[in-house]
């Protein structure tokens, strides 16, 4: 049941009156079980290994907060992570840990003739690269002092399983989730309100733009040898804002539908193709559960900035190709992880020199800004062509054929954009960018606050109007929950 | 005090809801007729459109196949083909369509018009897969410049299998939502197609048959087939109304003919079926084949359709009124 379902509007609506409907102590079994039923929709069958990663999390949770003894505490804490990302590990990379092992062992003469390691075959079970890092954060938080286990058993299970974010964050922490769950939740009109402008604002996201631009690029991507190089070049721009409507717009949601419910989630992006560096994009924009879960569980305990430079650069690039594996078994990933680290480690690096050429060269008004925020969109774009291709044979394709083409790329590109319906897609990604602009300053939620009430109602009907006339409803799975 | 300032709060939201849900209602009755008017100026091949608007209540001929009777309604080849025949045709045919789909809309034109006789065009691939029957059914796109009627909503509704394309087809959603509202209703082929001729090539020949035979091809599949005991059914429906059937064949490379598996085994089921009905039955999957006639591997095109009606098929339809 997706986020851009009619079946789950229809059954979110249900539940949002019932969860009202009843006495508190009602309400985290309902959402519990409402959760597993939403789990059992997509792989029921993947139930099972849910309910035993949250069984063991939580019963490590208890032994972790019972012991005093910091030897006992590692050994438990090493054990218990090693079991939960084990699942992770198994049902993810395994295939590829073997392809890649025997690969390897053929390039020095040692692979036999048949594969050396028996295949799994094992689907990646929906949502689990999200819930396994939840529980590593509950256990690694409990283990050092800076959470109290969770006694509560169907509370702990909520926490792992909390529809909304489920299957593609946030990644939450335990302590604010387990400490709302604790406060009787009464309606409140100004935090349904904004829940609900919230899903309305994630489903145009992912219905009208995200739903729409893959179309294209799916064309362009699936025949890299054979699509234009203007058309490789426009679905690269395309889908970084695929990319960034399509899990934008379920985070929306997923904030959205739990604010309906009381429950505040984190924020997991804040408008990141307005980033002026690639650090910023990183740690202030873009996925913010996730690189902050980074940041507080990798980065730091490897020691993050206290150490050498050299550490330093060596820890960041470590956290990014970490991170590119995260995203999935390939070899493009972890490129794509890569690239990112360079990108950071480069800006680390050349920060002192650059601060030096902008106070040297001072450039009227917002035009430094702006520069900045095109070369930054730019180098995350080069990027994306790794996330996005199918191989790495596929994306040094596209690389290869865009550059060989650059002479002819403005006159091929000026043909191309006259398409109408690639001008609309121009057109609503610049309407996206305008709504954001308005949102650095003051969310355009907020403003309309203030506004009579037809204004307000006319931009809902907006919205909602264009997701019936516009929207892409073929019911297209959202792309990070394939991570 | 707080709970009833709070229960307060709630009712007014609330009452603001039920406001704004109503006023949102209004806006979508909006869309609907506006959607509408689109359908009523753009819709052409939209079969529902066509026997909605049909000019006469009685035919001749009513035409049902897949795309490659959908062929013999390109451009103005029914017009010429009623020219030859001086008979009165309506081509219900659609492309991807299986007897499930064919049957639907036959209903749906004997509900408010009549016809002196059906003319199958009969293909193999829409007899081994659901596919190309109920899931078909299914596709909204189907009803997307179908004009609103009732009618037609209701034996959508009465069919448990299309009961939510029911729903969608009432509430107008993807005929507000079409995105090619705007765009004249002619088959993709029929306006870029048309006039080409193919140069065979195997890998594409291959694709076109995995294409259309989705599970695979299995003899197997005509034992106890349930799309054949539909055209039986559909003969036996049809005669006890006292309009008569007749069964064809349409023209088909050999090359194409060749590659696909048990097609004599569907011959020999076919021939069987319509023997045992008395239904008139015209094989024509091996005349008028030259591979200059196709404009892809399997379509007759503008001069393959024009020889075909000119050598085959007027013979057949003028005696056919004759009988």
């Amino acid at each position: 049941m997706l986020f851009n379902s009619f079946s789950f509007l229809g059954c979110f609506a249900a539940l949002a009156v019932l969860y009202y409907a009843v006495p508190h102590r009602f309400r985290w079994p309902l959402l519990l079980a409402t959760s597993l039923i939403f789990y059992a929709t997509f792989s029921a069958a993947y139930l099972v290994l849910l309910l035993v990663i949250t069984l063991v999390t939580y019963r490590a949770g208890l032994a972790l907060g019972a012991t005093a003894d910091p030897r006992r505490t590692r050994v438990l804490l090493a054990t218990s992570v090693a079991a939960v990302l084990g699942a992770l590990v198994v049902f993810k990379y395994y295939d590829f840990l073997a392809g890649t092992l025997e690969g390897g062992l053929a390039t020095v003469g040692a692979g036999g003739s048949g594969p050396l390691f028996p295949r799994l075959g094992l689907v990646v079970a929906a949502g689990l690269s999200f819930y396994t890092f939840s529980c590593v954060s509950y256990l690694v938080d409990v283990s050092a002092g800076r959470l109290p286990p969770e006694r509560h058993l169907g509370h702990f299970a909520l926490y792992v399983a909390f529809f909304p974010k489920l299957l593609a964050g946030p990644i939450e922490r335990a302590r604010p989730f387990l400490t709302q769950l604790l406060q009787p939740v009464s309606f409140s009109a100004d935090g349904v309100t904004q829940g609900l402008q919230l899903m309305l604002w994630g489903l145009f996201k992912k219905v009208v733009l995200a739903d729409r631009l893959a179309i294209f690029v799916d064309t362009a991507y699936g025949q890299a040898a054979f699509s234009s190089p203007a058309d490789l070049v426009l679905a690269t721009y395309f889908f970084a804002f695929q990319l960034y409507c399509d899990f934008s717009g379920y985070s929306d949601m997923a904030i959205g539908a739990a604010k309906v419910l009381g429950i505040d989630l984190m924020e997991n992006f804040r408008r990141p193709y307005f980033s002026t560096s690639v650090p910023e994009f990183w740690t202030r924009r873009w996925h913010l559960s996730l690189a902050g879960w980074f940041r507080d569980y990798l980065y730091v305990p490897l020691g993050g900035s206290r150490r050498s430079r050299l550490r330093l650069y060596a820890n960041v690039l470590a956290v990014f190709l970490v991170s590119g594996l995260w995203h999935g078994a390939s070899w493009t990933f972890v490129v794509w992880g890569g690239l990112n680290g360079l990108y950071q480690v480069c800006s680390l690096a050349t920060r002192g020199m650059r601060e030096r050429v902008c106070a040297a060269v001072r450039l009227p008004g917002g035009l430094g800004g702006l520069l900045r925020g095109l070369l930054t969109f730019h180098l995350i774009l080069v990027t994306w062509i790794f996330f996005r291709a199918a191989s790495l044979a596929d994306a040094t394709t596209i690389v290869s054929r865009v550059t060989a083409s650059l002479a002819t790329l403005p006159r091929l590109l000026q043909v191309r954009i006259a398409n109408p319906e690639i001008l609309f897609s121009i057109g609503l990604i610049a309407v996206l960018l305008c709504v954001e602009a308005f949102d650095e300053r003051r969310s355009v939620w907020e403003r309309l606050a203030d506004r009579p009430v037809y204004l307000r109602w006319g931009v809902y009907y907006a919205v909602l109007g264009s997701l019936i006339v516009l929207g892409t409803w073929n019911l297209q799975q959202f792309v990070y929950m394939g991570f | 005090m707080p709970r009833r300032q709070e229960t307060g709060g709630a009712r007014a939201w609330l009452r603001s809801a039920v406001r704004f849900v109503l006023v949102g209602l209004l806006v979508y009755v909006g869309l609907y007729v506006a959607s509408e008017a689109l359908v009523a100026r753009h819709a052409q091949r939209n079969r529902f459109f066509m026997v909605n608007t049909a000019p006469s209540s009685d035919y001749d001929y009513v035409i049902l196949g897949a795309s490659h009777a959908a062929t013999f309604d390109y451009r103005d080849m029914n017009a010429r083909l009623e020219a030859m025949t001086g008979s009165s045709i309506l081509n219900l045919s659609i492309e991807g369509a299986g007897i499930t789909v064919n049957r639907f809309v036959l209903d749906y034109f004997l509900g408010n018009h009549r016809t002196g006789t059906v003319v199958y065009v009969v293909d193999s691939f829409s007899f081994y897969s659901r596919e190309w029957n109920d899931a078909r059914l299914q596709d909204t796109a189907l009803y997307q410049r179908a004009p609103f009627d009732p009618a037609l909503g209701w034996q959508l509704l009465r069919r448990p299998a299309t009961f939510s394309v029911a729903l969608d087809y009432l509430s107008g959603f993807s005929k507000i939502n079409n995105s090619g509202r705007f765009a004249p209703d002619l088959f993709d082929a029929e306006t870029s197609r048309f006039d080409r001729s193919y140069r065979p090539v195997p890998q594409i020949d291959r694709q076109r048959i995995a294409y259309l035979y989705p599970p695979g091809i299995d003899e197997s599949r005509l034992r106890d087939n349930p799309y054949l005991a539909e055209l039986e059914a559909l003969i036996r429906d049809l005669q006890a109304r006292a309009i008569r059937v007749l069964i064809i064949r349409p023209p088909i490379p050999r090359r194409m003919y060749d590659m696909i598996p048990g097609e004599p085994e569907f011959d020999a089921t076919l021939e069987a079926l319509v023997a045992r009905h008395g239904v008139t039955y015209h094989d024509f999957a091996s005349v008028n084949n030259e591979e200059a006639l196709f404009f892809d591997s399997d379509h007759l095109n503008q001069d393959g359709v024009l020889q075909f009606f000119e050598n085959h098929l007027r013979k057949v339809l003028i005696d056919g009124r004759g009988e």
